[in-house]
């Protein structure tokens, strides 16, 4: 059979060799480790035994010719048929791989160039070798910190388009908020940095989810999950030209105020406890909508709304307060009618009953009409805050965070309180920030300290 | 220009230096007549005799610690130690004296003092014959230690360690010496003491140096086809660092991938991550990933594929740093 | 010319004492020849001749005996030419020979008592197949597979050492540790230790404090360094000015400088340097004095810096060839007993060949094996990590596999 020698490292990393002279010729039968050829090396001039008995079939290498090491110079015809006798010269080293490794000079089926036998740097490859299933690196565990190993190529999920700028920084970001960033879905290069030297910080990702983003085409990149489309019809329909007609209409503004409600939440446990709330739920929720009739008392201009065909500013009397609900048909906002009437119970029980009905899907219609302002309620969900979007033709809504304990300077000493985040919108055509920042304020002095309402 | 492997570029350097110095020596085991295992000194004892190419006798500790000596005498030694793992002989006079005499005489000794090692594996070679000690010596106070990757850069650099007034550990990538380049002979060189963007990109950043900036490379050639548009730093200079590029770099990626052939505990690499981590803390997308040699022995030559840094294990890091 | 070395300690006023460098080079050669300082038994020619001091450790060494040293170094070096071979034909990363020092390796291997111990260098071919160390457990190192296949303890003959002279203080200490069991003395049970280095191992500091540990301790050991003239390309002058063993006495122990092609005399001189570190006589400095007759190793080219006529003079005094005269002119054997050893030493080569290129490569995780006793929670993460990665890619085995370099 026809057996190929390759010009072998003959020292400590060589990588091509100079043929000197052929000891033997076409046709010669050659012995194993008889001496074919001299080579001369960057190193040395050597003599090269031939690793093969038979004759030789073909000369590859002409006197004076460099040649790389792991190409073959010579081919020796030799007596066996088919597999090799076992004292043979494999590329790569152990014979009984020979015949499924590659061929000198060959890339084989693991990506690589099946060079020589002996021993020299190898060529560089400039493939990868293929892996399996992307997946199958999932077992990879823990080496490096609990890095997602061997997951499929992120540029898939999260598109990067990293040569628009070339020069373009990275943004600025602490290693958390990038976390943050990434599970909520924020490409931080949208974000605006209000950190010094323009680092992100965590409440700049949370400000920008929850802020209005321009509506725009949005095609959802085909997932591996699947698609399911539904036609935009109902509540949903409903509510998306609602708050696109607002969002579009009525400009808005949003302020924040982070409120110590624990005072509250003191006052709410005392009257648990007492018989006349026994069948009650009393919730915050309840205390806020107090505060927001009791405010609105001294700021009028919250509960009113903007009449364009007659250009005038309607400023209504009683508070027909929105609260607006998850339900199963989509967001609804029922309305507690004449809410600053009612006493603290009678707004607690009014709550509760909306929200059962509203839950249940029977609402009815003339339920949701009519109304003068709203609260949402974004703490249920665990949020901090938001920025609400007014409901169409009112001047006003409040967000009302989650309440939890947080750490907060009383009397110049830390502590830790009961904190919730108020976000208030309003419509800046018939509300300035004067009039928008005392009703915030107001509904905030309330929540801190309940006792205030009997001063008002 | 001239095409140049890289033992005949350090040959160049070597003789340039000579020339241009006559306190210049070169001495070592094998260095004279043999021209060096390597034939990196090839021909310099037949023009410069034996007075200024000394084949010493056979013992580390004596070449450094002689070439100490020479220096406090005036002249400027280049030692070859003919392996990395021959080295260790030698490192007493390196850690005791060669690394502290300049600052024991405040500054009235200096001990200009090369000391040239091949160094990493991936010739096939026989136990001792492939390590990358470059971390045992960056480690220490008072030596500088830089590595050539390809033969411009040998050329130039060789002939800026041999005129430093500081004692500098010069490795030379063993399994790159018969590696061809052009060599412009008259261009300016960059400092010795800078590390350089060897191929632009945006995508992630990969830092390395000696043998592996050309597996870096490969890697950044061959992730063209993943879509990634890898950056390559050659380090070039590991004690002192200069770390401004890759900071650039890291800036505009937010990733980075630090490749070297020496295990990965407390090494170079892990200096390396650790100070981008400090001062790039803001910009990472991914915490910094070493690809290394594993923290073994050097293992015998048909594993070290195995244990050496390659283009696939370069890539599976590039993944796994995107997959942040 | 008078003996350069009997050089008396210089006065200031007589700078002359100072030997020049010829003296120096006349000095180290003055014994090629053999005379007063070289210890033979066999001259190049095959004769047997007479020494006074040594021939009581080779009375019976007879004709059966001599031919088991001769078929030892025929086929030592017949595995030792196929290794070369088979580093040419691109199947050993290197092979480090050991052609012209059969004698020197096969005299003191065989003077060696089960029970003691050894430390070689890294030539030591020959010494590792008097230990019973079959040549396919050398072929690891050389093919890059292991680091030495065999059991130290077992064998009673360390791993190959290649950093230069470390293993001389380690001998010491092993030797140090046989006189501290009480192992030296007279007796079946008395042990020694042996340490084989080079000439160039001479210069390095591991060597000189082996020197010094063993003569402060009385250490059983026998420094036994084969001078085969060259340290890769220096020769000897290039490390000394004195022969080598003259070294042993600054240090207080005896030095001899043995003919080292000579296997009768590198046998008895082993013989009687162990028997004098056994009964607490040690240590003792053996110089065996031979010739490297082929390159450092096969990435040497030591057409570069020695000329080929020194070459052909110690072809003259090949180890092999004065046995087999000797075997031939003074005990009769005729030619069957040298086709038989030479068919032998055939089949040992084909042997060796076989196995060398059938030897599978190591497993991926090979590297993280053994390297601690009780092993490393860094190194046991690395394996997991990295075999993990390994099965991650579609075609099994390592890049070592099939596919070759």
């Amino acid at each position: 059979m026809r057996r190929e020698f390759a010009m072998p490292d003959v020292g400590e990393g060589l990588t091509e060799a100079e043929v000197l002279t052929w000891h033997v010729a076409r046709g010669d039968t050659v012995t194993v480790n008889q001496i074919i050829v001299e080579i001369e090396t960057a190193k040395a001039a050597v003599e090269l035994p031939c690793p093969f008995a038979g004759t030789v079939g073909e000369l590859l290498a002409e006197p004076g010719q460099t040649v790389a090491v792991g190409a073959p110079i010579i081919v020796i015809e030799t007596a066996e048929a088919g597999a090799p006798a076992a004292p043979s010269v494999a590329p790569g080293g152990a014979g009984a791989d020979e015949e499924v490794g590659a061929k000198i000079g060959e890339t084989g089926k693991d990506g690589r160039i099946a060079t020589l036998v002996g021993y020299g740097p190898r060529p560089g490859s400039v493939q990868r070798r293929p892996r399996r299933s992307a997946t199958s690196g999932a077992h990879r565990s823990g080496a490096v910190n609990g890095a997602p190993r061997g997951a499929a190529s992120p540029a898939v999920d999260h598109p990067r388009d990293v040569a628009t700028s070339p020069v373009a920084h990275v943004p600025l970001a602490k290693p958390p908020v990038r976390k943050l960033a990434k599970d909520l879905g924020v490409d931080l290069r949208e974000v605006s940095g209000s950190g010094p030297g323009g680092v992100i910080t965590r409440d700049d990702v949370e400000a920008h989810v929850t802020a209005p983003t321009a509506p725009g085409p949005v095609v959802a990149a085909p997932s591996a999950g699947g698609v399911r489309r539904e036609p935009i019809r109902g509540v949903r329909k409903a509510t998306a030209a609602a708050m696109v007609s607002s969002a579009f209409t009525a400009p808005h503004v949003t302020e924040f105020l982070a409120v110590d409600v624990t005072e509250t939440m003191a006052l709410r446990d005392r009257l648990r406890a007492d018989r006349e709330y026994a069948e009650v739920k009393l919730t915050p929720l309840a205390f806020v909508a107090k505060a927001v009739c009791l405010a609105a008392r001294r700021t009028p201009e919250v509960n009113a709304s903007w009449d364009d065909a007659a250009a005038e500013i309607v400023y209504y009397d009683r508070v027909q307060l929105g609260i607006a609900a998850a339900t199963p048909r989509g967001l609804i906002v029922p309305k507690v009618r004449d809410a600053d009437m009612l006493t603290l119970r009678e707004l607690a029980v009014a709550l509760g009953e909306l929200t059962a009905t509203a839950r249940s899907g029977r609402t009815p219609p003339a339920d949701l009409m009519g109304g003068t302002f709203t609260v949402t309620n974004v703490g249920v969900f665990g949020v901090d805050t938001g920025t609400p979007i007014l409901n169409p033709g009112e001047a006003a809504i409040l967000a009302v965070g989650a309440i939890k304990p947080t750490p907060w300077v009383v009397d110049g000493q830390l502590a830790v309180r009961t904190v919730c985040q108020l976000a208030l919108s309003f419509d800046h055509r018939l509300v300035d920030g004067e009039q928008g920042s005392r009703f915030l304020a107001d509904v905030g002095a309330l929540l801190t300290d309940p006792g205030l309402a009997l001063t008002w | 220009m001239a095409v140049l492997t890289m033992a005949k570029a350090l040959n160049d350097g070597l003789r340039a230096a000579m020339e241009r110095d006559p306190k210049v020596l070169v001495m070592g085991e094998d260095v004279g007549k043999l021209g060096g295992v390597f034939r990196v000194t090839d021909g310099l004892q037949k023009d410069f005799g034996e007075q200024r190419v000394l084949d010493t006798p056979l013992a580390e500790s004596g070449i450094i610690g002689t070439a100490v000596g020479l220096a406090i005498r005036g002249f400027r030694p280049v030692c070859e130690i003919q392996f990395d793992g021959f080295v260790f002989p030698g490192y007493d006079q390196i850690v005791s004296q060669l690394a502290k005499l300049h600052f024991r005489s405040q500054g009235k000794v200096r001990m200009p003092v090369v000391v040239r090692i091949p160094f990493g594996g991936g010739i096939g070679a026989v136990e001792h014959h492939s390590e990358s000690p470059e971390a045992l010596f960056a480690h220490v106070a008072g030596l500088k230690v830089v590595a050539c990757s390809n033969p411009v850069d040998a050329y130039w650099m060789i002939q800026q360690a041999i005129s430093c007034d500081d004692p500098i550990i010069f490795f030379e990538p063993k399994r790159r010496y018969w590696e061809k380049a052009e060599v412009d002979l008259d261009a300016t060189p960059l400092p010795l003491f800078a590390s350089r963007v060897a191929r632009a990109g945006s995508t992630l950043t990969l830092a390395g140096y000696g043998p592996v900036l050309r597996t870096c490379l490969e890697a950044a050639t061959a992730g063209e086809a993943d879509g990634h548009d890898l950056e390559v730093i050659d380090l070039r200079t590991l004690s002192p660092l200069d770390l401004g590029p890759v900071v650039d770099s890291v800036r505009r990626t937010g990733r980075l991938v630090v490749v070297a052939e020496a295990p990965s505990e407390s090494s170079v690499a892990a200096e390396v991550a650790a100070r981008v981590q400090e001062l790039c803390f803001h910009s990472l997308e991914a915490p910094v990933i070493r690809v290394s040699g594993f923290d073994t022995p050097y293992p015998p030559s048909k594993c070290e594929e195995d244990y050496l840094p390659d283009l696939d294990r370069v890539l599976d890091a590039v993944d796994r740093s995107l997959a942040w | 010319m008078s003996d350069p070395h009997d050089w008396a300690p210089s006065t200031p006023s007589a700078p002359d004492q100072h030997p020049s460098r010829e003296h120096v080079l006349a000095g180290l050669k003055a014994t090629d020849e053999g005379g007063a300082d070289l210890v033979q038994l066999l001259t190049p020619e095959g004769e047997r001749v007479a020494d006074p001091r040594f021939d009581q450790f080779a009375t019976d060494l007879d004709s059966a005996a001599l031919q088991g040293l001769y078929r030892d170094m025929v086929l030592v070096r017949r595995f030792d030419r196929e290794g070369n071979a088979l580093q040419r034909q691109g199947q050993l990363g290197i092979w480090v020979p050991l052609l012209g020092q059969e004698a020197a390796q096969i005299g003191a291997g065989r003077a060696l008592q089960p029970q003691d111990m050894a430390f070689p260098s890294y030539r030591e071919h020959g010494v590792a197949w008097t230990r019973g160390i079959d040549p396919t457990e050398l072929l690891g190192i050389f093919r890059g597979t292991d680091h030495g296949a065999w059991d130290p303890k077992d064998a009673r003959f360390h791993l190959y050492t290649i950093v230069i002279g470390n293993q001389c203080l380690n001998a010491t200490g092993y030797a140090m540790g046989q006189r501290f069991e009480s192992k030296v003395g007279e007796g079946p049970e008395a042990e020694a230790t042996i340490c084989f280095f080079g000439d160039g191992a001479t210069s390095q500091g591991d060597v000189h404090e082996g020197f010094v540990w063993a003569a402060v301790y009385d250490a059983p050991v026998v420094f036994y360094f084969q001078n085969n003239q060259w340290a890769i390309s220096e020769p000897t002058e290039r490390q000394t000015r004195v022969p080598l063993y003259k070294r042993a006495a600054g240090y207080g122990f005896p030095g001899i400088r043995v003919d080292g092609n000579d296997v009768l005399a590198c046998l008895a001189v082993t013989r009687w340097a162990l028997e004098e570190c056994r009964t607490g006589n040690g240590p003792v400095l053996v110089e065996a004095f031979t010739y490297r007759m082929d390159a450092h190793t096969t990435s040497d080219d030591p057409t570069r810096y020695r000329l080929a006529d020194e070459l052909e003079l110690w072809k003259l005094k090949d180890p092999i060839e004065r046995v087999r005269v000797n075997l031939v002119r003074e005990h009769g054997i005729g030619q069957e007993f040298f086709s038989g050893v030479q068919a032998e030493s055939d089949a040992l080569a084909a042997r060796f060949r076989e196995y060398c290129v059938n030897m599978p490569p190591p497993a991926p995780d090979r590297m993280f094996s053994q390297v601690y006793a009780e092993g490393s929670t860094t190194v046991d993460a690395q394996r997991q990590e990295y075999l993990a990665y390994h099965e991650s890619f579609e075609s099994h085995g390592s890049p070592a596999v099939g596919g070759g370099r």
